[in-house]
């Protein structure tokens, strides 16, 4: 699979202080490369290089083909660009807004009356579509400018944080559109700080801190890769309050008596549909294990629990997510690692 | 469709808003039929360029020049609004280069100020027409006047806009140089008749220069001192938007 974006020892720098710091990097075209860091980390700074806002202080840099340095505007012709912060005319109503944006990329008229329609319905803007931008609540400006950039064709789209502000329903429909436009050959490159997106979405992943990249893969190979240690939650019966005591020379292990940690999952949607659950389950306690070594572990705690005549309610392994990766690669990287 | 006429396509429909229209119209109504009539009871005659002109008649072609400039104010405006609502930067990640965005805003308020002369030349004909002396120069002294007026302007507007990061510091500044401009010139009062220091400052005004311009095209007292003042005009235009162009270049994102 070709390359849509190579970038070669990119370093950009403003005084002493390196925004984006060396980096390498080769985003595969018809894939959601996801981009992945902290606050202050150097994402907007690395979209802002890529979409040729600003010039890189070092190192070289080809999108779509074409050299970044020597012809900017080539490639500003064929991306698509939705910053994190919101871009809007305020004084234009929605349906006027998607209009002129197609106007100024020399949308034809009656292919920019198709689109809009149907934008108009994809995005939920219909009933707003009289309003003024200004009148609009955050999300929904959100939508109005992630909406308007499907206005116009690209082969690469650039989205910064784009679910800022929307609601659990609104983001995983964006999610969906953005995964039908990576099947009709669009290429995205998704920053985002919320780890469940990245995980639904893309398919090699990027994280970066200070500037530097520490590592890229797809979720899985990450998974694989630093997620050894696994999780393990066992849950018995609340009468037995002495399994803290069974449990003290077993270690890493712990026994929750508050039996509120869900899963272990970050996905908010997922974690909807657990409470009923949780509130039949109130009256047990958990162990968790969590080691690499967990099935060592797990075979001392099944055969104390045995010993004891304590009945397992439920035992469930919690798969690793991406946010267990994410810490763990920011925590090694803190303690240099 | 070039870019630049793009970008201008879609200035004009984010500016032109009714209460914008109203401003412009309205506003040297005002002056031309209130001010203008209710100040020539207290100046009948005014001399100018060996003629003898009513001050509803000098003032009417004075506000087409003072308008071409409150005109401008719309270049400030875009590029202030376009900063702090983003579009600023979501233009240039699109199929537009910095260039564009300045040169299309340079366009839109050439196009502003010559309806806008154009307009005021209108309304304000019934007033005039007694003293007019259309000539050969006539149109393109106005047409003159108003582009290197509007680049004079909107640049300097843009200079200040640049410069500027609160929407109160921007309107203050703004408004305090354009009052000065607007009543330190020959658009309200010939510049001849004005005690020295005074006279001196009028023609440190780039308005005083397009103003005369204005009324030399109306009134056909086209001179050698106008054409200075045209050489003048278009070097103050040349400075201003080259320093505008610069700023505007080493903004950084």
């Amino acid at each position: 699979m070709p390359s849509c974006i190579v970038a070669d020892h990119l370093s950009k720098s403003y005084g002493s202080l390196f925004a984006v710091d060396d980096i390498r990097l080769s985003v595969k075209t018809g894939q959601v490369f996801g981009f992945l860091g902290p606050n202050g980390a150097g994402k907007s700074t690395a979209i802002k290089l890529f979409t040729t806002l600003i010039r890189p202080s070092k190192g070289s840099l080809t999108v779509l083909g074409i050299d970044a340095l020597k012809n900017p505007l080539l490639i500003r012709h064929k991306i698509g660009v939705v910053l994190q912060q919101p871009s809007y005319e305020p004084t234009l109503s929605v349906e006027k807004s998607l209009d002129k944006y197609a106007m100024m990329w020399n949308v034809p008229k009656p292919e920019r009356k198709k689109r809009r329609e149907a934008l108009l319905r994809d995005f939920d803007l219909v009933e707003i579509r009289n309003k003024k931008n200004e009148d609009l609540s955050i999300g929904q400006r959100r939508r109005v400018q992630v909406a308007r950039e499907f206005m116009h064709d690209m082969d690469l789209l650039f989205l910064d944080e784009p679910t800022a502000g929307l609601d659990t329903g609104a983001r995983r429909k964006l999610l969906d559109y953005l995964k039908n436009k990576v099947k009709t050959g669009l290429t995205i490159f998704y920053t985002t700080h919320i780890l469940s997106e990245a995980e639904y979405l893309c398919d090699e992943i990027a994280i970066i801190m200070k500037g530097k990249i520490l590592t890229v893969d797809s979720p899985d190979a990450l998974k694989s890769k630093f997620g050894k240690a696994k999780t393990i939650k066992i849950r018995i019966s609340k009468e037995r309050s002495d399994i803290s005591t069974l449990l003290r020379d077993v270690s890493e292990c712990i026994v929750d008596f508050s039996n509120n940690n869900n899963n272990n999952n970050n996905d908010n949607d997922s974690n909807d549909g657990n409470n009923d659950n949780n509130n039949n389950n109130n009256d047990l306690i958990s162990i968790v294990i969590h080691s690499e070594q967990s099935e060592l572990i797990l075979s001392r705690v099944l055969k104390i629990l045995h010993d004891n005549a304590i009945e397992i309610q439920d035992i469930s392994a919690v798969p690793t997510s991406l946010e267990d990766i994410f810490l763990k690669i920011m925590s090694d990287d803190a303690s240099g690692n | 469709m070039h870019p630049v006429i793009r970008l201008v396509n879609r200035n004009l429909t984010i500016s032109l808003h009714p209460g914008f229209l109203i401003w412009q119209v309205i506003f040297p109504l005002i002056y031309i039929f209130i001010a203008g009539f209710a100040y020539a009871s207290l100046i009948p005659q005014i001399p100018f360029a060996g003629k003898s002109l009513d001050y509803p008649a000098f003032l009417a072609s004075g506000m087409i020049g003072f308008n071409i400039m409150n005109s401008t104010l719309i270049s400030g405006i875009i590029l202030w609004n376009d900063r702090r609502n983003g579009m600023f930067q979501q233009i240039l990640v699109g199929p537009f280069t910095k260039n564009h965005y300045i040169i299309s805003n340079v366009c839109t308020i050439g196009i502003i100020g010559l309806v806008s002369a154009v307009l005021i030349a209108l309304v304000g004909y019934p007033v005039f027409f007694e003293s007019v002396e259309f000539s050969l120069l006539t149109i393109p002294l106005i047409i003159f006047g108003s582009v290197v007026g509007a680049i004079l302007f909107g640049s300097l507007a843009s200079i200040i806009s640049l410069q500027l990061r609160s929407s109160e510091g921007f309107n203050v500044i703004i408004n305090t140089v354009f009052l000065f401009f607007a009543f330190v010139s020959s658009t309200f009062y010939p510049a001849d008749n004005v005690p020295e220091p005074l006279r001196t400052a009028f023609y440190l005004n780039p308005l005083t220069y397009l103003v005369d311009i204005i009324r030399a095209g109306i009134f056909g007292t086209f001179t050698e001192f106008v054409l200075l003042e045209m050489l003048i005009l278009v070097c103050i235009a040349v400075i201003l938007f080259t320093i505008a162009l610069k700023l505007f270049t080493k903004l950084d994102f």
